[in-house]
């Protein structure tokens, strides 16, 4: 009884989550080379929307005054966009994280366990290199839900689909993909193309524009909102399938519609920014300390986490050496190898024995 | 719960593990169900709880007078509502404190929405299953005994009509096991549970089913049952069987087992 854990409310959460996230979003979008503070994006936002009034702006185009031209461009065009795509990605990859963990019953498993992000790579390289005549994007999100389909066939023969058998199959598919994407850069790749695809394959927000945020903004609310009402089913696994289907869920059903819609999710994110390592893995694992292991607590917790923590991990990535930019793959993995080893530490090992 | 096994027959990967059972454990009891390894009992219990549906015959459940229906045929969340399943290894690698696997009985409760509208009623299973000191421990933490226990509380969270346990008493002390099997004896609910300790049978069922290869070898009151004879058949081991000094119930003292390889071997 000494080791209660102390849990706050799922209303207090979320406030505090939401709070952390939008003043994240507020502060990360003036840091940069250029000098902007919170009141210009207020009024370069306001300027785009047409939300005329705030800070005494008549309705109308954008940097028609107060903003200056460059500033309203810089905030609109570049920030903004990445800013929100960074959010977006950030809450899909912890969410698809969590939920695969709990269909897998694997605490090791991570968005990209079926294949996912090595298929959207060789989809995304096969652009960048080859130049096969596809919008970087669709290439990726292709090359991703055909990984997951060669996954699924591969896992499905010759016996019925177990959780076991999909991770391994997306092992092996996975290990195809990042070998057929190894040949094409030895074949092809020259200078400056390595470096794109090197970034690509690390992860990386640097090419968001509003057409990312769309994207990964949609997948986010449309296979979040599903994902968060399925929340209490998954608490039925917990004790494993025969253990769920006695408490009323059909098992298979949930399991393989929930598989695909993570797979959705994921490819989508992948296609906007590559693979991002960790976010996925270490952010379920570290909310779970705070909200306990029910994910009707844990899901929407873990999202606006991921949101926050890969606006960060971005802002870094494209201010510590500037004017050079990090992969924000790299500057996950450098924060989210200590959390993992210090949640190791911690003696939630004991459950991943 | 009035529970009914009409002629069941069902195949795993091609053999017949349930060859033609036909049984009525008496409703509100205990009946233990007793058999060798591989006689069917785990896989009897599956078709009774509508996890699997019976390629022949019917599981029928019916309850206030109402007529029996085939089990598979209740939604999935009736079914939860009404049999609750023990399962023989239960574990989970998810840290959960004692009260939240308590809660997941309440699953098939719960609304769209996710709440809950029997209040209380993980506190209430708590309780009745003395677990409630427990509630805020890590599950994780808990012995063997304290584990089943809080089993038992998340079966009853589900308030079920039914309750079927598979060996609900493996790797739990004397002391554990009687007082697991007397407080699911004690609950007025009929309880359909395997064992494979046929003392502990003896002790606390009402009734007993003796399956030998999928098949239905005995079933009845232990003292009427469990004859040197039937044991011999079915386990096939040599036994007396007393009567307890204390309950007047049987008691199976087993002799040297009946000439395994190894004991040939050595007095041929």
């Amino acid at each position: 009884m000494d080791r209660t854990p102390w849990r706050p409310s799922l209303t207090v959460l979320v406030a505090a989550g939401l709070a952390v996230l939008v003043a994240t979003m507020a502060v990360t979008v003036t840091v940069g080379p250029a000098d902007i503070d919170v009141a210009d994006v207020a009024r370069s936002i306001s300027g785009h929307l047409r939300i005329g009034g705030w800070f005494g702006q008549r309705a109308g185009g954008a940097g028609d005054d107060g903003v200056p031209r460059l500033v309203d461009a810089i905030v609109w065009e570049l920030r903004l966009p990445r800013v929100l795509t960074a959010a977006a990605v950030g809450a899909g990859l912890a969410l698809a994280g969590a939920v695969m963990q709990s269909l897998t019953r694997n605490s090791l498993a991570d968005p990209y366990l079926l294949g996912l992000s090595s298929g959207a790579s060789l989809g995304a390289v096969a652009v960048l290199v080859v130049g096969v005549g596809l919008l970087l994007p669709v290439a990726a999100f292709a090359g991703a839900l055909l990984a997951l389909v060669a996954t699924l066939s591969l896992a499905r023969t010759g016996g019925i689909l177990t959780p076991g058998r999909a991770v391994l199959a997306g092992l092996a598919i996975s290990q195809l993909c990042a070998a057929g994407t190894s040949f094409v850069i030895f074949w092809t790749a020259t200078g400056d193309s390595y470096r794109e695809i090197l970034s690509w394959l690390m992860g990386s927000l640097a090419g968001a524009t509003w057409s990312s945020v769309a994207i990964s903004g949609v997948a986010l609310l449309a296979v979040g909102a599903v994902l968060l009402a399925a929340a209490g089913r998954l608490d039925a696994f917990a004790f494993g399938d025969t253990s769920a289907a006695a408490l009323g869920i059909d098992v298979e059903r949930t399991r393989w519609t929930l598989l695909t819609l993570v797979a959705l999710l994921t490819g989508a994110m992948v296609a906007v920014s590559g693979a991002i390592g960790f976010v996925g893995l270490v952010l379920p694992h570290a909310v779970s300390v705070v909200t306990g292991p029910g994910h009707r607590r844990l899901l929407p917790v873990a999202a606006l986490c991921g949101a926050a923590f890969l606006v960060w991990a971005d802002t870094l990535a494209r201010t510590v050496f500037d004017p050079r930019e990090l992969p924000v793959g790299i500057i996950t993995a450098l924060i989210g190898v200590p959390v993992f080893a210090v949640l190791l530490r911690r003696g939630r090992g004991a459950a991943w024995s | 719960m009035e529970l009914t096994i009409a002629g069941v027959r069902t195949r795993l990967g091609g053999r017949w593990v349930i060859d033609g059972i036909d049984a009525t454990p008496p409703t509100g009891h205990l009946t233990g169900l007793l058999g060798p390894n591989g006689a069917g009992k785990t896989t009897l219990l599956r078709l009774v709880a509508g996890l699997l549906v019976p390629e022949v015959g019917a599981v029928l459940v019916g309850s206030g007078g109402a007529s029996p229906v085939p089990v598979h045929t209740l939604g999935r969340r009736a079914r939860a509502r009404r049999i609750a399943l023990l399962e023989q290894e239960s574990a989970s690698t998810v840290p959960l404190t004692v009260r939240e696997v308590v809660a997941l009985g309440r699953i098939p409760y719960r609304t769209l929405w996710g709440a809950d509208p029997g209040d209380g009623a993980v506190d209430r299973a708590l309780a009745h299953a003395r677990a409630d000191h427990l509630a805020d421990r890590p599950w994780s933490d808990l012995s063997g005994g304290e584990r089943q226990r809080v089993h038992i509380a998340r079966a009853l969270a589900q308030e079920p009509e039914l309750l079927l346990l598979d060996e609900p008493t493996n790797h739990l002390d004397v002391s554990a096991q009687l007082s697991l099997l007397a407080f699911v004896r004690d609950l007025a609910v009929t309880a359909v549970a395997a064992l494979h300790d046929l003392n502990l049978a003896a002790a606390f069922c009402e009734h007993v089913l003796v399956l030998s290869d999928g098949r239905l070898a005995a079933a009845g009151h232990p003292r009427d049952v469990l004859s040197p004879d039937l044991i011999r058949r079915v386990y096939g081991v040599d036994c007396d069987v007393l009567t307890h000094p204390r309950t007047g119930r049987p008691v199976i003292a087993f002799a040297e087992p009946l000439a395994t390889p190894a004991r040939a071997g050595e007095t041929g």
